[in-house]
């Protein structure tokens, strides 16, 4: 295996790792995730997917954990109307960025990146 | 344009299911009204009357729509005619006079009458949610079902076997096979259910996916150009993870239904694994429009399949598996959060997937590779109107369920239904102004198939 080839399968397990800590895996996908960042070099494939997994799981993180954590937190634990919010809003905004991730995935197989519309090649 | 002649009987098949689909979500708008207006349209039309009209159409329209769509792949990809293309128009005018006459018997003819004058009573089937039609129209349904898969069967197996169209068969003997079970309706209500869920459930988690991920395919393979060969390891891996998922999955509906108690272990653990194959077909449909050879000038269609595997993830994978785990379906059982997951999931993988074979193939079954320039726009934008629309339907009753959830069966003093009902009218009064969107995007995919305009320039070929 060259190593343009280590590369492209080095971005695409980032990819599937940012994939997997949003969804069966959260923490320890993270810290493979980081792992796979350390090891690569910087404007490398797989240094672009990694810090893409990165960026989107720290947003992530911030969207669903903190903001779900304030609504709790402002709303009152005992609010009907707190998990109104919290659930569905937790729900929804979660499964965008599962969808997201896995288009990420699916263009880390192909070794290019992002840029390029779903759309229009 | 179209490759075998036989393939344009699924014309009819889809304007059928177009037109059915209207009168769905005509009486959808009419129930919604009367959520927040119990005696609106009463008595001509009851809730109960128009909640079955409702579902019943729902089902039927979607029957028409898979018919038509075997229809047109079948011929294509066994490559060659249909094996009785008579039968199929015959079966056609049987199947929509019996359904026309089965829903005009639900609005003119009280239930109980109906069952009397259908003669329930000789082998009782009527009075179970979905499965309301008189025993003669179950009959009529299984004629239907019969003489379709002996013909279709028929073409693929004198024809070319593909890995698409035998699933596809496999899908609609299963639904076939399934329907079976909702003539046996026994005295125990507790073993009724069980058999009652084998249609349902098994359909919609079982062998429907199979279908819908067979009709994905074969768009795909069309707009997109990628081989074969990708396309079927893709399919395996989706079958197998539904069928492993969805039949001991079927679990997730006993319970609380007198049935033992393993079956909440069972039914959680196997129904958490049913999300897999929604979510293979998102990964599937992202990577093979990614790797296109080609763009297809039926934008449309593109969006349609991107879409259905999008909604169908949501609606089935996450509003699945939201309440699908026993200790939170103890809580969120037959509420609105039912509902609102029972839309969306219907909507993204049965409806979507329909709708997507009806852009992809209309268009060829009228002499067209792609609908001119501005239906494609119009019928776009009809995809989000309808799509964005249901969107916030399933969240407004998201909302409205997780509220009735707290007030009525989680706080410390619980409130009465109806008490609780009033509390979260709001919701509902959403939920309808998002169901009249949902119509007006409903009109113009209607409109977009009349639009005339430029005629799409190709990339290639
Ligand atoms: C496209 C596929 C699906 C469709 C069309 C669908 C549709 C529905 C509908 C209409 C109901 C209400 C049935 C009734 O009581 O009248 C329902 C119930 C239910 N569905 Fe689905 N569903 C799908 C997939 C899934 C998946 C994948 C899961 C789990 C991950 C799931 C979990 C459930 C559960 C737990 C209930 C029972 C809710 C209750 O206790 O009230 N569904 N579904
Ligand atoms: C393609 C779009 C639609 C699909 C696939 C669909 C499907 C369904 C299904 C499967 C049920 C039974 C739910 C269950 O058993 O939990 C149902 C019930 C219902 N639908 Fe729809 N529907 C659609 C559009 C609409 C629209 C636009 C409205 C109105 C705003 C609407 C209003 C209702 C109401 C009020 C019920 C009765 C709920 C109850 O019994 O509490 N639907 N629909
Ligand atoms: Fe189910």
């Amino acid at each position: 295996m060259n190593s343009d080839e280590l590369q492209l399968k080095r971005a695409s397990k980032a990819a599937l790792f940012s994939l997997l800590n949003l969804t069966v895996l959260p923490v320890i996908g993270f810290i493979i995730l980081l792992l796979i960042y350390q090891k690569s070099s910087s404007d490398s494939i797989d240094h672009y997917y990694s810090v893409i997994g990165i960026k989107t799981n720290v947003f992530a993180g911030i969207a669903l954990l903190l903001v779900s954590g304030l609504m709790i937190l402002l709303g009152g634990f005992d609010s009907p109307w707190t998990w109104v919010y919290v659930v569905s809003y937790f729900t929804f905004v979660h499964a965008l960025f599962i969808l997201f991730a896995t288009w990420v995935l699916v263009r880390s197989w192909t070794g290019e990146k992002l840029k390029k519309n779903i759309l229009s090649k | 344009m179209m490759k075998y002649e036989s393939q344009g009987v699924a014309k009819l098949y889809f304007i059928a299911a177009i037109g059915l689909f209207t009168g769905q979500i005509l009486f959808g708008v009419v129930m919604g009204l009367q959520y927040v207006m119990g005696d609106f349209l009463f008595p001509e039309i009851p809730f109960n009357v128009a909640r079955m009209v409702h579902t019943n159409l729902l089902i039927v329209w979607l029957l028409f729509g898979f018919m038509g769509s075997a229809y047109f792949l079948v011929p294509e990809e066994s490559e060659r005619e249909l094996y009785a293309p008579w039968l199929a128009k015959l079966m056609f005018w049987i199947f929509l006079v019996a359904g026309a006459l089965t829903i005009l018997g639900y609005l003119l003819v009280p239930y109980a009458q109906l069952a009397d004058l259908t003669m329930n009573d000789l082998l009782p089937t009527m009075g179970r949610e979905f499965l309301e039609q008189p025993t003669i129209t179950k009959i009529g349904i299984v004629i239907v079902a019969l003489a379709f898969i002996f013909n279709i069967g028929m073409t693929i197996l004198t024809g070319r076997k593909t890995v698409i169209n035998l699933v596809l068969l496999t899908g609609l003997v299963g639904l076939a096979v399934f329907f079976l079970f909702s003539f046996y309706n026994p005295d125990n209500i507790v073993l009724d259910k069980y058999f009652w869920w084998f249609v349902v459930h098994l359909w919609v988690e079982g062998v429907w996916e199979l279908i819908m991920a067979s009709l994905l395919a074969f768009v795909l393979i069309k707009v997109t150009g990628v081989d074969r060969e990708v396309i079927e390891k893709w399919l395996y891996i989706i079958i197998a993870m539904a069928l492993i998922s969805g039949l001991v999955g079927t679990g997730h509906h006993f319970f609380w239904i007198g049935t033992p108690d393993y079956w909440q272990w069972l039914g959680s653990i196997f129904s958490a694994l049913e999300p897999i194959p929604f979510f293979m077909m998102t990964l599937f449909a992202f990577n093979v429009v990614n790797k296109r050879r080609r763009d297809h000038p039926n934008k449309a269609a593109v969006l349609w399949a991107l879409g259905t595997a999008v909604m169908a993830f949501l609606g089935a994978g996450v509003w699945g598996f939201l309440h699908t785990l026993a200790p939170v379906n103890y809580y969120t059982h037959g509420t609105q959060v039912t509902a609102a997951h029972g839309h969306m999931a219907f909507y993204g993988a049965y409806v979507m997937v329909v709708l997507t074979m009806i852009s992809y193939s209309m268009p060829l079954m009228r002499g067209q590779k792609a609908g001119n320039q501005k239906a494609q726009v119009l019928e776009m934008w009809s995809f989000w109107l309808m799509t964005v629309s249901m969107v916030f339907i399933t969240l407004f009753l998201t909302g409205a369920g997780i509220l009735q959830v707290y007030l009525q069966r989680f706080s410390e003093d619980p409130l009465p239904f109806m008490v609780v009902q009033e509390k979260v009218a709001l919701f509902y009064w959403m939920r309808e102004v998002a169901g009249l969107v949902f119509l007006i995007g409903l009109i113009l995919y209607i409109y977009s198939f009349f639009a005339k305009g430029d005629e799409v320039v190709f990339a290639e070929d």
